[in-house]
């Protein structure tokens, strides 16, 4: 141990911080060296002095009033990461309905978009009309127009319009 | 009661029920006559739509040429031939509208009629429908480039 540790050892030993063991030992080393003895009795004088001379402090606030305030500060801070956190929460909730209704209000916009640029034939789909068809290969399209007087049955097939000599004979 | 009063009271029993029997005969008759109804007239128009004029050929009436242009592309349409046809309830009539082409109309009864239409001597369909007097009913098909045909199949009012 150097000389300055021994001198922060008696030093603390005047502060009453060394105990137990390590005093007593630091006592008797006190006793049996000269140089020790006198810093001893130095330092416990100037302590005396100080302890006599030392203005009292007293803190503006009480401890119990401090660590409120450091429990209101860390609940505050909670408070603060939760209102963060809580948008973020409610606006992925505001999400999920948000974007199916925006999706599903976009197709009925494509929707009757189209509705509006097809042209308007007057026709109708399906009515209480009977069809049937002998030649599958043949593509039919049927409707009825929008004041039902005309049922019209589109085929996919070129018919002979020439007429017949024996007909047109007749004629 | 005298036997004389007796013969004349039964026959005069016997006369008023023929009566009756007569007279329900002929109401019952007169209903069944009423029954059967007239035969429909339909008419069937093979017409050529086009959009360009051609001269010689003898353009449709303007009811059959407004109906077609309001649905279809073609401004020009031109009566190739038409039939007309009497058909008395539940019978068919055939009505040869080209080389190849011809139809059988029936009169399926209540105002209902069935076209079936035939090309080089297949059927290639068969419409039944409810056709009002004034309404009419279409086959119709592409023909070669820019031209289609129309059959256009009307009943009498």
């Amino acid at each position: 141990m150097n000389e300055n540790e021994t001198e922060l050892k008696v030093q603390a030993l005047v502060d009453g911080e060394l105990t137990g063991r390590e005093a007593e030992d630091l006592r008797a080393r006190i006793e049996t060296d000269d140089g020790l003895r006198k810093l001893h009795a130095r330092l416990t004088a100037v302590r005396g002095l100080m302890a006599g001379a030392e203005l009292p402090r007293t803190l503006p606030e009480s401890g119990d009033f401090h660590w409120s305030q450091i429990s209101k500060a860390i609940e505050r801070e909670e408070r603060q990461t939760k209102r963060l956190a809580r948008p973020a929460s409610s606006a992925k909730r505001l999400l999920r309905w948000v974007l199916p209704l925006a999706g599903i209000a976009c197709l009925v916009l494509v929707l009757s978009l189209q509705q509006t640029t097809m042209p308007d034939l007057d026709i109708l789909l399906g009515s209480d009309h009977e069809l049937e068809l002998s030649i599958e290969d043949i593509d039919v399209m049927t409707f009825n127009t929008g004041d039902d007087t005309m049922s019209v049955v589109w085929l996919d097939y070129s018919i002979d319009l020439q007429q017949d000599k024996i007909d047109l004979w007749l004629d | 009661m005298t036997p004389a009063l007796v013969i004349t009271l039964s026959l005069n029993n016997l006369i008023s029920r023929f009566t009756f029997l007569v007279a329900l005969l002929v109401f019952v008759g007169g209903g069944f006559v009423v029954a059967q109804a007239d035969p429909i007239t339909v008419q069937a128009h093979l017409v050529l739509g086009t959009s360009t004029e051609q001269k010689g050929k003898t353009e449709v009436s303007n009811v059959i040429r407004k109906r077609l242009a309001k649905v279809f592309k073609w401004m020009k349409y031109y009566e190739l031939r038409s039939r007309r046809m009497s058909i008395v309830d539940g019978a068919t009539k055939t009505a040869k509208l080209s080389k190849t082409a011809k139809i059988e109309v029936s009169n399926r009864k209540n105002g209902r009629i069935g076209v079936s239409l035939f090309s080089e001597g297949k059927m290639l369909v068969q419409k039944n429908q409810l056709l009002k007097p004034g309404n009419c009913m279409v086959l119709a098909g592409e023909s070669g480039t820019d031209s289609a045909w129309f059959i256009v199949i009307s009943k009498d009012k």
